[in-house]
């Protein structure tokens, strides 16, 4: 499947794991953000809690926004290579800005020790 | 299918079967009911090798984990539903076996319970940072091989092998009260949950990934399935016929864990008694292990965070903090005090109800031939894995009454 081709939106797309294009998995296409007014084209894939709005009920998007918050991540089609079982990047996901949270995780490890 | 890794993989599999639950409800199934309890232990062993063999035939194909592909076949809602109630499933049953083996540290060593359950969180976090995926599962599952002094001690007692042969057939003991069929009906079930515990399923598929099986891995699965995990059985049954040769007559009730212990320790003295709680000490320990890295899986692979222990810790930094917290937050469930045997009993419970939840999406996946191409559920897998959702369905309603009119099976 490429991004230009059809697509059946709710059980192709939403909810694949996002990889980009170093191999590591960069979220979940949590919501899909659509472009145009008289011809519905798909602009980009929406990433991160603030996504869930909408799919989930009112009370468990006020506990999601209080542990992780409300961001949201565009991911433009235009970077999308393909999608099979997983959404394939063509570029790497911190230049997207997918890589904030685990970056920010990252400051808490120290860089040694492991085999 | 290299040998060396094939051997390797089943002796884990093996070494790595019995945790903490099973270590319990073997004895204390031998010393109530006798044999007769054994064709649950079977069947429950058919049900994991099912549901682990479809789970690791899907990490081999479909190349995702379970949880990133259940998370797209389920949606977000229902998925959700199914992380939590595994999360907190797998949570109770590693504050279990961290209970557990500091429980068993402590006949070992004599030092206080809460000190050794404390050592032992700092030391197995240690062994998952330092160590890679392959040498954790490798030396947890191999050196738990010191189980199988379970089977040698069964065969010096000399036990009745007929009546052991008996009790594979499906029976309800004759000449039961209400009350006492009650319990057998509810150690059925601890016995099923036990034996089919949802994180175990998790780590095998999550640790093909990590070693990397693709298509060409699916005979190993399936060997390292059928053979491992059904040989690691008989640790459980030798456990429950020792009990049931030597506890059952003498009206001894193995009410905590460390009783199993003098199963091999009547019959091989000192020795048998220390490679008893050796082997229960690694298997307990692997299986803490197992289902902290099995509920961090979950977790990150819901979310889509970078995940597994190929990677330096650092390298997938969410992951990392995640089987931390939950190592931690395992310690502090033991640290409040609550009795090993009721995080145990908890940890069977909580189980078996979420055990439909979390097996259903697998079954789903395995038989999705978008997913799974030539390599689908066959009639074979599709009947056996409906047959068994079935079971852990019946299981998981009769499971809270039985828990409530026996008491947690102690009448």
């Amino acid at each position: 499947m490429t991004p230009d081709g059809r697509i059946k939106l709710v059980s192709e797309l939403l909810d694949l794991p996002l990889i980009d294009s170093e191999g590591k998995y960069c979220g979940i296409v949590d919501d899909i953000e659509f472009e145009g007014t008289r011809e519905l084209k798909l602009g980009a894939l929406l990433v991160g809690p603030g996504a869930y709005a909408g799919r989930l009920p009112g009370w468990i998007m006020w506990l999601i926004d209080r542990i992780a918050g409300d961001r949201i991540v565009r991911v433009p089609m235009t970077t999308v290579r393909t999608i099979t079982d997983a959404v394939h990047l063509k570029c790497p996901g911190r230049e997207l800005g997918l890589h904030r949270s685990e970056a920010a995780a990252a400051r808490w490890i120290p860089h040694k020790g492991a085999m | 299918m290299n040998p060396l890794e094939l051997t390797l993989g089943i002796m884990t599999a093996v070494g790595g079967f019995v945790d903490i639950s099973e270590l319990v409800f073997a004895a204390k199934s031998g010393s109530t009911f006798g044999y007769a309890l054994i064709w649950v232990f079977a069947v429950g062993t058919i049900g994991i090798i099912v549901f682990s063999e479809m789970s690791g035939r899907v990490a081999a194909v479909a190349k995702q984990p379970v949880f990133n592909l259940m998370r797209h076949r389920l949606g977000l809602k229902l998925g959700l539903v199914t992380l939590a109630a595994s999360a907190i499933s797998n949570l109770i049953t590693c504050a279990a076996e961290v209970g557990g083996v500091a429980l068993i540290l402590n006949y070992l060593t004599g030092a206080p319970y809460l000190l050794m359950a404390i050592l032992m969180v700092a030391g197995m976090i240690a062994s998952i940072w330092i160590l890679p995926f392959a040498w954790i599962e490798r030396i947890y599952g191999l050196l738990g091989l010191f189980m199988l002094v379970f089977v040698a001690a069964l065969v010096a007692i000399d036990p009745p092998w007929d009546k052991i042969a008996r009790g594979f057939v499906p029976q309800v003991p004759h000449g039961l009260s209400t009350k006492e069929l009650l319990t057998f009906a509810y150690f059925s079930v601890a016995i099923l949950s036990a034996v089919m515990f949802p994180y175990e399923v998790y780590f095998y598929s999550s640790g093909g990934i990590e070693e990397g099986w693709g298509p060409k891995d699916i005979l190993t699965n399936r060997m390292t399935s059928i053979i491992g995990m059904g040989l690691g059985s008989t640790l459980a049954i030798a456990i429950l016929a020792s009990s049931a040769q030597l506890f059952g007559p003498a009206n001894v009730d193995p009410a905590i864990p460390g009783t199993a212990a003098l199963e091999s320790a009547i019959p091989f003295g000192r020795w048998g008694l220390v490679l008893a709680l050796l082997g229960m000490f690694f298997a307990v320990s692997g299986a803490a292990v197992e289902t902290c890295m099995a509920n961090a899986y979950g977790i990150s692979q819901f979310f889509g965070w970078m995940w597994g222990r190929h990677k330096k810790p650092w390298e997938a930094p969410r992951y990392t903090l995640t089987w931390i917290a939950l190592f931690l937050l395992a310690l502090l469930i033991v640290l409040t005090g609550v009795d090993v045997m009721t995080l145990v009993e908890f940890a069977i419970l909580f189980s078996i109800l979420v055990l439909p939840l979390t097996y259903l999406p697998l079954l789903l996946l395995a038989g999705d031939k978008k997913y799974m191409r030539e390599h689908v559920n066959g009639p074979f897998a599709k009947t056996l894995g409906w047959l068994y959702f079935a079971i852990i369905t019946s299981a998981a309603v009769a499971a809270l009454p039985l828990y409530f009119l026996t008491s947690g099976g102690n009448g």
